[in-house]
């Protein structure tokens, strides 16, 4: 398979570290199994999420979830069964913030659920990434796609400040970003409920205080992030800093009336939730005693 | 790790089951006895589809090539459809409903032969069809319109934009094909039109360019790159037109299969290898064979490898209440070599 090197690097990695991984990756096994999710025959869903493949790269964001940023999640009962839309603020250079969602909504919740990306449109066109991103259970963020996977009763996530919110820089930490309506018009559409959620700790995990835009648009990405260790200590200083992870889910949000409605309208229901997760944010800041633990 | 799958056929929608009454059926479905002529009959698929409906209508035929040994109660006509004999078939025979597949969908004759038979073709079909009373019209287009591009959700519905022609020139006619036989069905509102979209057809008799491509021991497959892709049993395919017949649909449908899986399950489960190439190789080799004509498929071809091409089949399965009755595991078997 094309994820060959996935594999064949987590069973190094599983065959040189304690019993304890075994350990956790037969729990991910197990846990699978219980997915709400349909297969098909040869073991794929509609949207070609597989599980056999996913269950190998879940034991490497599993192991940044217990051991690196040493998650601790609140409020995870609050994700609705069926489906829902999980808003999430979103900071730190890499989107690590989303693996950390996706690793507490399948460790945490009974019964575990598989939480589907909606990936950027240039994603697809990336070898052997884009396999990666499908076999996980993401697709291509298009409305199309957003409306199958709720109307199938899954679990979608969102973040609305999307690459405004990813490239902050450290003195722009905790503030949230413009977000976009796209969201609350899918909510409105397929009457789903809107699970806010607030990320403490990823907002302090790359400390980077310039974006590069020229060098950015001449490589084609979207943001070329200056931190204090990237690029001067080449790819390893993309590596986060181990602070402490804190997710808290907030009671779901349902709202009603015509996802064709301007965008004031639409604009004012935003900024409830843009407003819930702000004051989510400050709680779990208030609550944390420190950075690191 | 194992896990069974889940017992019973495979849905994509497995919330709620399919509200039948949001289609109202005013048209009338036809009638047993009617006379139905087949264009590109002799193919496989003419041949599934004059078998299905042999019992149910008066079956007349057209084909430029012969049908050796055909059934006794089809009335054959080997003509070629850019003759001025053609209309005659419509004169002898009066048909009431008209299933169109008479197409070039290989790439082994001149391009203007490809375009004459498939776009000028259908357009002199149509016209016939107005000028002979008739009643019904299927057209077989297929999912290919569409195109293979990194931006398709999975799941495009009917009213998604014909995008072939941007990355796969090639094919270009079959789009202009499905558009013509739209028009038709906007202008003349008076005959019931179903235009159909099948996904990637499989059997014993199809002869499709996907079923050449799956039939080769060493697969070219694109590396870094595994899309999902549809099939659907030929049987299936001829089992959507009857229905569509049968019950009056009128529209453009996608006919979607019993699911999709990655292109090398595929190529693994009809028993081919898969042998991925680097993109900037593949395209250059199979470029250079294709114009030497030593290599069947235009390297257009290569994004449907790289990108997915996946229908969303329940307009259809909601107004005609087709489900295929063959499972990926029988289409694989249909074919495996």
């Amino acid at each position: 398979m094309v994820l060959a090197p996935i594999v064949s690097l987590s069973r190094a990695v599983t065959d040189a570290l304690p019993r304890s991984i075994h350990a956790l990756q037969h729990e991910i096994d197990e846990r699978m199994l219980r997915i709400p999710t349909r297969l098909n025959a040869y073991g794929y869903d509609p949207w070609g999420f597989h599980p056999d493949s996913a269950r190998r790269s879940m034991l490497i964001t599993a192991l940044l979830y217990h051991y690196w940023f040493r998650v601790e999640t609140h409020g995870i009962d609050r994700i609705p069964r069926g489906r829902a839309l999980l808003i999430s603020n979103h900071a730190g250079q890499i989107a690590l913030d989303a693996a950390m969602i996706v690793v507490a909504c399948f460790f945490e919740a009974e019964p575990p659920r598989v939480v589907r990306g909606m990936g950027e449109y240039w994603l697809p066109t990336v070898p052997w990434l884009n396999e990666l991103m499908v076999r996980t259970g993401s697709v291509v963020g298009t409305r199309k796609n957003a409306i199958d996977l709720l109307k199938n009763e899954e679990a979608v996530i969102s973040f609305p400040e999307g690459i405004r919110g990813m490239n902050k820089l450290i003195w722009e930490r905790y503030q949230l970003q413009e977000f976009g309506q796209g969201f609350m018009r899918l909510a409105l559409e397929t009457d789903t409920p809107i699970v806010p959620i607030a990320v403490v700790g990823s907002e302090e995990q790359a400390i980077a205080i310039a974006n590069a835009r020229p060098l950015a648009h001449l490589l084609g990405m979207p943001a070329f992030p200056v931190t204090i260790t990237f690029p001067w200590l080449g790819l390893l200083g993309l590596l986060p800093f181990p602070v402490k992870y804190h997710i808290y889910f907030g009671q779901p949000m349902r709202f009603t009336g015509n996802p064709s409605d301007e965008d004031e309208v639409i604009g004012e229901k935003v900024e409830q939730v843009k407003a819930r997760i702000a004051t989510m944010l400050a709680d779990g800041l208030a609550a944390r005693r420190s950075l690191f633990w | 790790m194992a896990r069974s799958p889940v017992e019973g056929p495979e849905q994509l929608f497995h919330f709620t089951p399919a509200a039948r009454a949001a289609f109202p059926r005013t048209r009338r479905g036809a009638e047993p006895g009617e006379k139905l002529l087949i264009t590109g009959i002799a193919g496989g698929l003419g041949r599934l589809i004059a078998r299905r409906l042999g019992d149910y209508f008066r079956v007349a035929g057209v084909d430029r090539s012969p049908w050796e040994g055909f059934p006794p109660n089809v009335s054959m006509h080997v003509v070629d459809l850019r003759k001025r004999k053609f209309e005659d078939v419509f004169r002898i025979e009066r048909p009431d409903a008209l299933v169109h597949h008479a197409f070039v969908r290989h790439f082994r004759s001149d391009p203007r032969v490809r375009h004459e038979v498939n776009v000028l073709g259908t357009k002199r079909v149509l016209e016939y069809a107005i000028a002979y009373g008739v009643k019904r019209v299927v057209v077989l287009s297929s999912s290919y319109v569409y195109g293979a591009l990194p931006d398709n959700p999975f799941y495009m519905n009917e009213d998604f934009p014909l995008n072939v022609s941007r990355t796969y020139p090639e094919v270009r006619d079959l789009a202009e094909v499905d558009t013509l036989a739209t028009a038709f069905l906007w202008q003349h509102p008076e005959v019931t039109t179903a235009i159909l979209r099948p996904v990637n057809t499989l059997g014993y008799y199809t002869n499709s360019a996907i079923r050449r491509y799956l039939s080769q021991r060493w697969v070219p497959t694109i590396m870094g790159f595994n899309p999902m892709w549809q099939f659907i049993h030929e049987e299936d395919v001829a089992e959507a037109v009857a229905l569509a017949l049968q019950s009056g649909t009128h529209g453009v449908f996608n006919v979607a299969g019993p699911g999709a899986v990655p292109l090398k399950v595929a190529i693994r489960e009809t028993g081919g290898t898969a042998v991925p190439l680097p993109e900037p190789v593949a395209r250059a080799v199979f470029g250079r064979l294709f114009r030497l004509g030593l290599y069947h498929t235009p390297p257009g071809a290569i994004d449907f490898l790289k990108y997915p091409c996946v229908l969303d089949g329940e307009a259809f399965q909601r107004a005609a209440g087709f489900t295929p009755l063959f499972s990926l595991e029988d289409t694989f078997a249909s074919v495996r070599h």
